[in-house]
C-alpha cells in the first residue's frame, strides 16, 4: 500500500482511539501495534514489548523523575509565600506594578518546577487574592498568569525538554541550557506588554504600593536567595560539564530537601507526599513515552517518516515555511492534546523531515517547547485554562480571551527565534562536555 | 431489565465477603505496587548520588547507570495502576463531554478498548520475561545482569495495570461509574 494511504489509516485510527477517550499512552501503543502487525507484516507484540523495555529502562530517562521530584519538594515548602513577599516590594513602583510579580513569580517557579500547571497553581494561589485586593483589573491578572506560567516548560530544568531529548537522542543538558535565554526574553516580552497595556488602559487605578528603600527591598527578598543558589547549582553544573542532566537533577533533589529542612517544612508527611506525587507524574509521562517508543518503532518499520521527509523535500519548501506549517500543526494539535503527548506523537514522524531541512535540533526543541507553551492556553483543551477555571470560577473561554494577548506574544516569539536563532543555540555551544 | 438485575447482583455481591475481600486485596496491591515504585525513585536518587561520588573519587562501581535504568522502569511500571486510579494518566474527554446522554456508552467503549490494549501489552511483557529467562539474556552493559530480573517489574506492573483498568471497567458496568479521581493534568 502506498505510504500516504497507510499514514491516513493510522492517523484515522489514532483520532478515533484518542477521541473516544482511550488513555493517550494506550492509544499510541495500539496504533503502533496495529501498524507493525498489519502494515509491516511482522508480529507486533514481542517487538513492542522489547522496545518499550529498552526505552523505559534507559538511564537517560532517569532525569525525568528527578526533575519532577525536585519541583514537588519545593512546591511543598513555603517558597511561594516567600516569593510574593520578596518580589512585591521590588515590582511595586514600576508601571504595571504587582502584575509583574506574576511574570517574575512564574519565571522563578517555572524554573523550579519544570511544569506549567504546577507553576500556575502555586503562583496564582499566592498572587490572585493579593492583586484583587489592590484592585488590579481581573483580565490582566488572569492574562499575566496564564501566559507566563507556561515559562515552566521553557526555563530549565524542564520536564518536556527531557522528553524531547530522550525522543530525539539529543543532549538533555544542552536543550535545557538552550531554554535559558529564550525563556528570559519571553518573560521580558510578557512584562513589556504589561507596561504597555497598563500605560494605555483607561480606568486603571490599582492601590499603589508603599514606597520602600533599596535596603528594604533587598531585605524583603532575602528568602529567595537559597532558591536562586539551588537553581544556579543545578543549571550551572549542567552547563559547566560537572554533571549530566540526571546528576544535576539528583543534586537538585538533595538541595531541595536541604532548603525544606532549613525552612522547617521537611517532615515525613511532606517527604512522602512529594515522593508519591512525583512518582505518579513521572509514571504518567513514562506511559506516554513508552507508547511513543513503540510508535516510533512502527514508523521505522514502515519508513513513513522518511517517505514524508522525501515528500516534503520534493516540495522545495524553505525551512521558514516548513516551520510555519509545523507551527500551525502544533497549534491545532495543542488545542486537543497536552504538550507531552503532542511531542511524543509528532517527533517520531517529523524528526527526519526537520533534520533534512537542515534545522538545528536544539533550536527545533526550543521551537517545539514554545509552540507547546501556546497549547497550554488554547481552548478547549489547555491545562492552564483548566487550572485557572478551577481557581477563579471564570468560564474557560473567557480566560482564554483574557490570555489571548499572551498567545500573540508567544507567536511573536517564534518569529524572534527565527530571526535570531542564536538566542537558542549560542548558550549550549558554550557548554563544557561532561567528563565521564 | 437484564441490566437492573446485574446492578442488583453487583450490589449484593459488594456486601458479600468474597468480593469485599477481592476489593481489599486489589486495592492493597495497587497501593503497595505504588509504594514499590516510590521506593524505586529513591533508589534512582541514591544510585545517582553514588555515581557523582564515584566520578570524583578513585572508586569505580560497575554498571551503576544500568541499575538506575532498571529502577527507572520499575518506578514507572509499578506506579501505573495507582496512577490510573488517581487520575494521573491523561486521556481526552472532550468528545465524551459533548455527547451528553451517550456518555455512558462512550465510556464503555473507551474502557473496553483500553482494557484490550493493556491486556495485550501485559501478555507480551510477560512473554518477554519468559524468553529472557529461557535464553538467559544478559544485559549488554557493564553490569551483566540477567535481564529477566529487572524485566519482572515491568511485567508485574503491566499485568496489574491491565487488571486495574479491567477493575474500573467492571465497576463502570456494574455500578454505573468508575472510581477514577478527576484531575486536571500534572504537566
Amino acid at each position: 500500500m502506498e505510504s500516504i494511504t497507510i499514514l491516513f489509516v493510522l492517523l484515522g485510527l489514532m483520532f478515533i482511539l484518542l477521541g473516544s477517550g482511550v488513555w493517550i499512552g494506550l492509544a499510541l501503543m495500539a496504533v503502533g501495534g496495529f501498524a507493525i502487525e498489519f502494515f509491516a507484516g511482522r508480529p507486533a507484540g514481542d517487538a513492542i514489548a522489547t522496545t518499550i523495555w529498552s526505552s523505559s529502562s534507559s538511564w537517560m530517562l532517569t532525569a525525568l523523575p528527578m526533575f519532577i521530584w525536585m519541583g514537588d519538594i519545593l512546591l511543598c515548602s513555603k517558597l511561594s509565600e516567600d516569593l510574593f513577599r520578596g518580589l512585591a516590594p521590588m515590582m511595586g513602583r514600576i508601571p504595571g506594578g504587582l502584575l509583574h510579580t506574576n511574570v517574575m513569580g512564574c519565571t522563578i517557579f517555572g524554573s523550579v518546577s519544570g511544569s506549567s500547571a504546577a507553576t500556575l497553581s502555586t503562583v496564582a494561589k499566592m498572587t490572585v487574592p493579593e492583586l484583587k485586593k489592590r484592585n488590579y483589573p481581573e483580565p490582566l491578572i488572569i492574562g499575566s498568569l496564564a501566559g507566563p506560567a507556561t515559562l515552566g516548560l521553557m526555563i530549565p530544568p524542564s520536564i518536556i525538554m527531557v522528553v524531547y531529548g530522550v525522543m530525539t537522542n539529543e543532549s538533555i543538558a544542552a536543550i535545557n541550557v538552550a531554554g535559558v535565554i529564550p525563556g528570559l526574553v519571553l518573560a521580558l516580552l510578557f512584562s513589556g506588554y504589561i507596561v504597555f497595556k497598563t500605560k494605555t488602559m483607561k480606568g486603571y487605578a490599582p492601590t499603589a504600593e508603599p514606597r520602600s528603600t533599596l535596603v528594604e527591598k533587598l531585605w524583603a527578598s532575602r528568602r529567595l536567595i537559597p532558591v536562586f543558589v539551588l537553581l544556579f547549582l543545578v543549571i550551572g553544573s549542567m552547563f559547566a560539564g560537572y554533571a549530566t542532566a540526571t546528576e544535576s537533577a539528583a543534586v537538585g533533589v538533595a538541595g531541595s530537601f536541604f532548603l525544606a529542612w532549613m525552612q522547617g517544612t521537611l517532615n515525613w508527611k511532606s517527604f512522602s507526599e512529594s515522593l508519591m506525587s512525583a512518582t505518579m507524574a513521572s509514571a504518567m509521562i513514562a506511559l506516554i513515552l513508552a507508547a511513543a517508543s513503540g510508535l516510533s518503532l512502527a514508523m521505522g518499520f514502515l519508513g513513513l517518516p522518511e517517505a514524508l521527509a522525501a515528500w516534503v523535500g520534493s516540495l522545495n519548501l524553505s525551512a521558514f515555511w516548513l516551520i510555519m506549517c509545523l507551527m500551525v500543526m502544533y497549534i491545532v494539535l495543542g488545542c486537543f492534546l497536552d504538550g507531552i503527548s503532542c511531542v511524543a506523537l509528532t517527533i517520531a514522524i517529523i524528526e527526519p523531515m526537520v533534520r533534512q531541512a537542515g534545522i538545528d535540533m536544539i533550536w527545533f526543541g526550543i521551537f517545539v517547547v514554545l509552540v507547546v507553551e501556546m497549547a497550554q492556553i488554547t481552548p478547549p483543551v489547555g491545562f492552564n485554562l483548566f487550572v485557572l477555571q478551577q481557581m477563579t470560577g471564570h468560564d474557560m473561554f473567557k480566560i482564554a480571551r483574557w490570555s489571548f494577548p499572551q498567545f500573540i506574544i508567544m507567536i511573536g516569539m517564534v518569529f524572534v527565534l527565527i530571526a535570531f536563532p542564536a538566542l537558542a543555540t549560542w548558550l549550549p555551544e558554550q557548554m563544557v562536555p561532561v567528563r565521564v | 431489565m437484564a441490566f437492573a438485575t446485574l446492578e442488583q447482583s453487583a450490589g449484593t455481591m459488594k456486601r458479600g465477603s468474597m468480593l469485599g475481600g477481592l476489593r481489599r486485596t486489589l486495592d492493597a496491591l495497587y497501593r503497595w505496587s505504588g509504594y514499590l515504585a516510590a521506593a524505586s525513585m529513591v533508589a534512582i536518587l541514591v544510585i545517582t548520588m553514588v555515581q557523582i561520588a564515584t566520578r570524583y573519587s578513585a572508586i569505580n562501581v560497575r554498571g551503576l547507570s544500568d541499575y538506575a535504568g532498571y529502577f527507572m522502569a520499575a518506578s514507572a511500571f509499578l506506579a501505573f495502576p495507582l496512577a490510573l486510579n488517581r487520575g494521573a494518566h491523561v486521556r481526552i474527554e472532550l468528545v465524551l463531554g459533548i455527547i451528553g446522554r451517550f456518555r455512558y456508552a462512550g465510556e464503555l467503549v473507551a474502557f473496553a478498548a483500553s482494557t484490550l490494549v493493556a491486556a495485550w501489552f501485559a501478555f507480551y511483557s510477560c512473554k518477554m520475561v519468559y524468553v529472557s529467562w529461557q535464553y538467559g539474556d544478559l544485559s549488554t552493559g557493564l553490569d551483566a545482569t540477567p535481564l529477566w530480573i529487572p524485566q519482572c517489574a515491568m511485567a508485574f506492573g503491566a499485568v496489574l495495570f491491565a487488571v486495574a483498568i479491567l477493575d474500573q471497567f467492571l465497576q463502570l458496568i456494574f455500578s454505573g461509574s468508575h472510581s477514577i479521581v478527576q484531575s486536571n493534568g500534572i504537566e
